[in-house]
């Protein structure tokens, strides 16, 4: 484990009315919504103020024409690639949090950190004095197909990214994929029923990137099969050249049924959304190195 | 070699913020120094500055300044800004302007940035101060950039994108001089086709009582008088900041464009006193080293010269070393040469002062005119022989040169001629 929790008790300090000012201070270019939040989890130490305080943060460090972005569900969204802030303003506001929860985040946990998703998580499991989830894993080609049942040439991933909150992958239609062959004659579109099935192969993923799921238990690759969908809706054809970028949030994952939302986009353009993808899976005994690694609560926790 | 001119100009000075404001403030001999406000305390014995204006600079945030339109620097810049880094960028964005560059005539392979500054000693005693009270890890990320010497050339090279030869001098009172020399000579060798000379300086408390104890500073609490170089009475330097830009070209690239220039550069030199750590050599042996290699360099005859913009910053040593290094170099021509400090208006702009004063050059060989040598009352003897007028002339000059000298004794000289 990074950071032991004994140095987080040892952190934090009783809250005088000096502490508040010097808060209030450190604060001064976020919202009051943020200050309050803030305000309330030093008295209390009530984790439930954590999204406000880092969305608050974050927000002040962002351009204002961004702004609007964190104002709805934001928890996918990249510090970096979507929010435009650079490595060093990542440490500012790392910084601030750090000050603000009276957390400390090492420079090694904070490569972990993408999306303000991950930040939240992080800081929440520090702020309860439970060890923050395993990073988020980056496969990439050969892993990535040695991880998989599935192979060529029905495999719709290129890589992927999966944390136990969420997994994204992209995946460039090629033109060479032999069904667009007929699909249609001379007028080569992916089909949607092959994309659904490419955000269930991200499922099988996530399912299979040794994220705990039960203690001492992991999920059998033989196990895994489409069970449902619901509330699918196409808004883009996807043609030869389009980079499909694909995203999937668990919403419940608890032996037999691993249900999640997905959605695929090509750039900015929503391609297809489905409000539910479900899977069925079964468990296997872990190997034991794998069981020493595991931690029971985290994935329930984080997906709660 | 190929000919270089100067193309554009940029200021965020004491007497103006434009080059039209900067030319009317030296037309009509109008200084810039104050009463300044934070030397009001009873222990600080100096009273008078030349801080630029518009701007407020002073809070430790730099989220908290105050930067007057049309300049507008998003907070990602900000952060690694020092004043004077500030003041370089808007004085830059003017330039480029002035010069009327396109974005592809600023970022590309050929065009170099050269700047000069001492840092920001109030950031780097803020960063310093923090460090020993919050701890290593808690310091502005950034504090190091906004801070150490080369913090303008940073900035600028990093926000205007640019790709050429880029670098920091820190000759001090001769800094931007030299990043102007430098500049031309990486246009003259051929490497760089464009160069933006940058002169930057807070001109804060930081940067100007350190000189008080050397006693360099004047203690002079009237605005009016307390510049006043070659005066009998002058005691010390009023200080300032701010920033200054000069676009030097190549003959090529003001024909490509269709460039009107200010003036071109014909030249310059340098040569060092060997003489003492602070103090100008007492006859002013550097300095006319330094004239009579630019004057040589740039094919011009003493008889030549109509003006020198002198360096002369009003304390006693500095004045009378540069009276007799101009009478030894230009010799029986002395006394037709107009000879005047603009410091008598500006203040000493240290790294600044170069650059600021060459584009002054700049401005009097495009309009037409010799700025005059304010606040004398009574001229110091050291002075005989010279020509300094007391008034602006609406005469046009021909050539000029403007001097310049820094601690450790290190002179230059740059050689100016009209465009016709």
């Amino acid at each position: 484990m990074p950071d032991a929790p004994s140095s987080d008790t040892n952190l934090r300090k009783p809250f005088a009315p000096e502490d508040e000012a010097s808060l209030r201070e450190s604060l001064r270019r976020c919202s009051e919504k943020t200050v309050e939040a803030a305000v309330a989890y030093r008295k209390a130490a009530d984790p439930k103020h954590i999204p406000a305080i880092i969305i608050g943060i974050i927000e002040r460090f962002v351009e204002p024409e961004l702004r609007p972005r964190l104002a709805g569900e934001c928890d996918d969204l990249r510090v970096i690639e979507d929010l435009g802030l650079d490595s060093l303003t990542m440490m500012e506001i790392v910084m601030l949090v750090e000050e603000v929860t009276q957390t400390k985040i090492e420079n090694d946990e904070l490569r972990g950190l993408v999306t303000i998703g991950d930040i939240k998580i992080f800081v929440d499991c520090r702020a309860r004095g439970v060890p923050p989830p395993a990073p988020a894993k980056t496969l990439l080609g050969d892993d990535l197909r040695a991880l998989m049942p599935i192979g060529a040439p029905f495999l719709f991933l290129d890589d992927a990214r999966v944390s136990p909150t969420q997994a994204t992958a992209s995946y460039r239609i090629t033109g060479q994929e032999f069904f667009l062959a007929g699909h249609f004659k001379g007028n080569p579109v992916m089909p949607a029923s092959i994309m659904l099935e490419s955000l269930g192969q991200l499922g099988v993923l996530h399912l299979l990137a040794g994220l705990p799921v039960e203690a001492g238990k992991i999920v059998g690759a033989a196990t895994i099969f489409f069970a449902s969908t619901d509330g699918v809706r196409c808004h883009r054809v996807c043609k030869p050249g389009d980079v499909l970028t694909l995203t999937l949030k668990p919403k419940r994952v608890k032996e037999p049924l691993a249900v999640y939302t997905g959605s695929i986009r090509v750039g900015q353009e929503k391609a297809i959304i489905a409000e539910e993808i479900t899977l069925t899976f079964g468990l296997v005994e872990a190997p034991v190195a794998a069981h020493a690694a595991t931690e029971p609560s985290v994935l329930s926790a984080a997906v709660a | 070699m190929p000919r270089i001119f100067i193309t554009g100009l940029g200021f965020i000075t004491s007497i103006g913020n434009s080059a039209a404001a900067v030319e009317q403030s030296l037309r009509e001999l109008r200084h810039g120094m104050v009463s300044y406000p934070p030397f009001a305390a009873n222990n600080i014995p100096v009273k008078v500055a030349a801080p630029v204006r518009d701007f407020k600079t002073d809070a430790e945030d730099p989220e908290d300044w105050t930067i007057p339109a049309p300049y507008a620097v998003k907070r990602e810049q900000l952060r690694s800004l020092s004043p004077n880094a500030l003041y370089a960028c808007c004085a830059l964005q003017q330039a480029i302007a002035d010069a009327r560059l396109a974005p592809q005539d600023v970022s590309n392979d050929d065009t170099g940035l050269y700047a000069a500054s001492a840092g920001s000693p109030v950031t780097l005693g803020r960063q310093l101060n923090r460090m020993n009270q919050n701890g290593v890890m808690r310091c502005p990320p950034l504090g190091v950039v906004a801070s150490i010497a080369g913090t303008v050339q940073f900035n600028l090279v990093a926000h205007f994108k640019i790709r050429g030869a880029s670098t920091g001098f820190t000759s001090a009172c001769a800094a931007s001089a030299h990043a102007l020399g430098f500049a031309f000579d990486e246009i003259a060798l051929g490497r760089q086709k464009r160069m933006f000379v940058v002169g930057a300086e807070d001109g804060n408390t930081e940067t100007i009582l350190p000189f008080a104890s050397m006693r360099a500073v004047s203690l002079n609490p009237d605005p009016a008088t307390a510049s006043r170089p070659f005066d009998k009475r002058r005691d010390g330097f009023v200080g300032t900041g701010g920033a200054a830009v000069l676009v030097l070209e190549s003959e090529d690239e003001v024909a490509r464009r269709g460039a009107t220039p200010y003036a071109e550069v014909l030249g310059w030199g340098q040569a060092s006193d060997g003489h003492n750590v602070a103090i100008s050599h007492p006859e002013g042996l550097g300095l006319a080293n330094a004239m009579r290699r630019a004057l040589k360099a740039a094919g011009v005859s003493p008889a030549e010269v109509d003006h020198i913009n002198a360096h002369a910053t009003s304390t006693p040593i500095g004045d009378a070393s540069e009276c007799k290094a101009i009478r030894a170099v230009l010799g029986e021509h002395a006394a037709r040469a107009a000879v005047s400090s603009t410091k008598a208006l500006t203040g000493h702009g240290l790294s600044l002062a170069g650059a600021m004063e060459a584009g002054f050059c700049a401005l009097a060989l495009k309009h037409g005119f010799i700025p005059g040598s304010a606040h004398i009352g009574e001229l110091d003897p050291v002075c005989d022989g010279l020509r300094i007028p007391r008034a602006t002339e609406s005469v046009q000059p021909r050539i000029v040169l403007n001097n310049s000298s820094g601690f450790g004794g290190a002179n230059v000289c740059v050689v100016f001629k009209q465009v016709v």
